[in-house]
């Protein structure tokens, strides 16, 4: 079956009352998650997950992704009109949305982000729906140490390309293993790392772990840095709206390439924060009107939306056709799938065809369906954000308890969340990334089945992962992810091609 | 409201950083003997239990280590202020009212916890030229905790735990009957 006939069958599946009234509330809620300080995409999924227990998965993943294509939308409100980027994929958006904001042009900057964050992320779809089958085909063929291979890619990837430092993206990765190994351990049976406490028995969610760590840690350093919101007002005409789209073909090469990019960082684990940030510089460094950025130019909204976009989409490419997602909301979206008792990566497509594509045509709809709602709202949303702190944090608080306490039912829940809600806080202001601990921490009993089954075929050897052209390969491709820094510096001194500013960019913040 | 740099500092972010690869590196440990008594050898049946988390506890002991490490070689640099005396006062100020709200739920339910919560949130809060009323303290306090109600207990059949308050409830709905 050809990809556009799944697409029709999707679009038939999904084309409902219920499921467009699923989209507008998912929509909604992500907006709200994306604007609200403390809250964000991977938390959000995390917190509504348990609410989808008892929906059908097609409804669910409809509510969860379109809570992620608002939050990503959200995000730009609050870092264009009030110069805080609700969400880190968006902090590049404020260098110029904000100055856009204070000149009085904060429609026209809103609706330049929303519309390049639409194509963004329809490219990202268009990629979805065409790559997806293809690459699950292709995967079809992976068995155990394939798929090892490809996670220890993802991993070493995270750990080569992050701005963190290596060590530090090590030791939250490693958390992130350890917690996914408490528990039940899924070969044997035995109970591991659980030392007789019964409430170590279920394991350690990773959701109790997101809300804490984004959640609380956020609101932490929120309190810290004293954040009073102060934002400029928007009213968004129809006038503004056509005139602004009248600009945009203008930047048609800004956008083709941030869509590049975002694509590119989406499917590799990078993520929508490194592309935009990406996007960003390059848009800069290419663009005729390099003075003007970061004093309110157009084309540093553009580049930055697009490429966040474009990443968050694509991040699903790899989450549905390995396994593997892009993104710490990704990765919480894939938890999800696996309680939902769907398998993520290739047998997905031939299994569930009618989940796949109700999800594919959703996206496309979706997001659609976010830049109507969002277009909209914006007057509403920003007015949440002058709500005062405290009356907002006491209440985002609660919503994160009741969050972790719904995931087993269980207290203990509540009190690991505090705890991951102060090392959230420190990780924070060390330094120390949190996504590679999500990521690790959905994927670690994916990964160490994978590895012991490798193990197992190979009697202990680790030749096995060089046995065939695919996986060497794959997993030599990691080995240069992981010294991907240091080898980049041999490089650089062997060639001498040291030139100062490309080498290290200016600093963009 | 910004206060970071004209109070005194509290600590050194070295002693912090330092701190946390301490913990860290325990956390470490505390996996690898956990996974030893699980068995990290070749049991009959291939790889025993213990065999992959032992080395991601050795990996997160050694890149920990790894980390002290590097703290201790950029010693000055570091010794820059990790948070001022002002600025950790406002966040306990938050991070204690939570605490006690996590301790004070199994006892009183998550409602009563998160009225009181709010509310104290609310009444404390002396940012602002006029405080809160009364009224608005209470109505947004059951507000907000009504509406968890009705959106997790009711509409997602999600139970949250109503605590003594639930179970007098429930008493009184049958007594009425």
């Amino acid at each position: 079956m050809s990809e556009f006939d799944s697409l029709l069958q999707g679009m038939n599946l999904i084309l409902t009352p219920g499921h467009i009234g699923l989209m507008v509330i998912g929509v909604l809620l992500g907006i709200l998650v994306g604007v609200l300080p403390g809250l964000g995409a991977p938390n959000g999924v995390a917190l509504l997950l348990p609410l989808t227990f008892t929906m059908s998965p097609v409804s669910a993943i409809i509510l969860l992704s379109c809570m992620y294509w608002g939050a990503l939308f959200g995000g730009s409100i609050t870092s264009i009109l009030f110069n805080i980027p609700g969400e880190p994929s968006s902090v590049a958006t404020t260098f110029d949305g904000y100055p856009m904001a204070r000149e009085g042009r904060a429609a026209e900057a809103l609706t330049a982000a929303f519309s390049s964050a639409l194509i963004g992320a329809l490219a990202g779809v268009l990629l979805l729906t065409f790559l997806s089958t293809r690459i699950a085909e292709f995967a079809m063929s992976f068995s155990s140490p394939e798929f090892f291979a490809v996670y220890l890619l993802a991993f070493c990837t995270f750990i080569g390309m992050s701005k963190n430092p290596p060590l530090k993206t090590v030791v939250a990765m490693m958390i992130g293993f350890a917690m996914a190994a408490v528990g039940m351990d899924t070969v044997s049976g035995n109970l591991r790392l659980t030392f007789d406490q019964p409430t170590l028995m279920t394991g350690i969610s990773f959701e109790v772990a997101v809300i804490g760590l984004f959640g609380i840690g956020e609101i932490l350093c929120t309190v810290e840095e004293g954040l009073v919101f102060r934002g400029e007002h928007a009213r968004i005409t129809p006038m503004v709206i056509l005139r602004t789209w009248a600009k945009l073909p203008r930047y048609w090469w800004t956008i083709v390439r941030s869509t590049l990019v975002g694509c590119w960082m989406g499917i590799t684990p990078g993520g929508p924060t490194a592309a935009s940030f990406m996007s960003y510089s390059l848009a800069r460094r290419f663009s005729k009107n390099r003075e003007n950025f970061g004093k309110g130019e157009l084309e540093g909204v553009i580049a930055p939306e697009t490429a966040d976009h474009a990443a968050g989409t694509s991040a699903l490419l790899p989450m549905l056709t390995l396994g593997i997602p892009g993104s710490a909301t990704a990765a919480v979206m894939l938890g999800g799938l696996m309680i939902w008792g769907l398998h993520p990566g290739p047998t997905l497509f031939v299994e569930q065809h009618d989940f796949v594509w109700g999800l594919i045509a959703s996206m496309y709809l979706g997001n659609v369906v976010s830049l109507i709602v969002v277009l909209a709202t914006v007057p509403l949303f920003a007015s949440i954000l002058r709500i005062p702190f405290s009356i907002i944090a006491p209440i985002i608080i609660m919503v994160c308890a009741i969050g972790a306490y719904s995931v087993h039912n269980s207290f203990f829940d509540v009190v690991l969340m505090l705890g991951f809600g102060a090392l959230g806080y420190l990780f924070k202001k060390l330094g120390y990334p949190i996504a590679p601990l999500v990521l690790a921490a959905v994927l670690g009993d994916k990964a160490e089945d994978a590895f012991r089954q490798s193990m197992l075929f190979s009697d202990g050897h680790l030749g096995i992962f060089w046995s065939n052209p695919l996986v060497g390969g794959l997993t030599t491709a990691a080995l240069l992810m992981l010294f991907w820094p240091l080898i980049s510096k041999a490089l650089q001194t062997l060639t001498g091609l040291r030139k100062p500013q490309l080498a290290k960019p200016k600093s963009v913040l | 409201m910004s206060q970071s740099s004209d109070s005194p500092a509290l600590v050194g972010t070295r002693w912090v950083e330092l701190g946390l690869t301490l913990f860290t590196t325990l956390i470490g440990v505390v996996v690898m003997y956990g996974s030893v008594e699980q068995g990290i050898g070749w049991g009959d049946s291939g790889p025993e239990p213990g065999y992959f988390p032992f080395y991601i506890g050795l990996l997160l002991s050694a890149a920990s280590v790894g980390n002290g490490v590097l703290t201790l070689v950029r010693w000055k640099a570091l010794s820059i202020s990790f948070v001022s005396r002002s600025a950790f006062r406002q966040v306990l100020s938050v991070f204690i009212p939570i605490a006690l709200f996590v301790a004070a739920m199994p006892f009183t339910g998550i409602y009563v916890a998160s009225a009181c919560f709010i509310a104290w949130f609310m009444w404390r809060d002396n940012t602002r030229v006029k405080p809160y009323g009364k009224l608005m303290i209470a109505s947004i306090s059951l507000g907000a905790v009504l509406a968890s109600y009705l959106i997790f207990a009711l509409w997602f059949k999600v139970p949250l735990d109503a605590g003594p308050l639930g179970d007098w409830i429930a008493l009184a709905g049958r007594h009425f009957k």
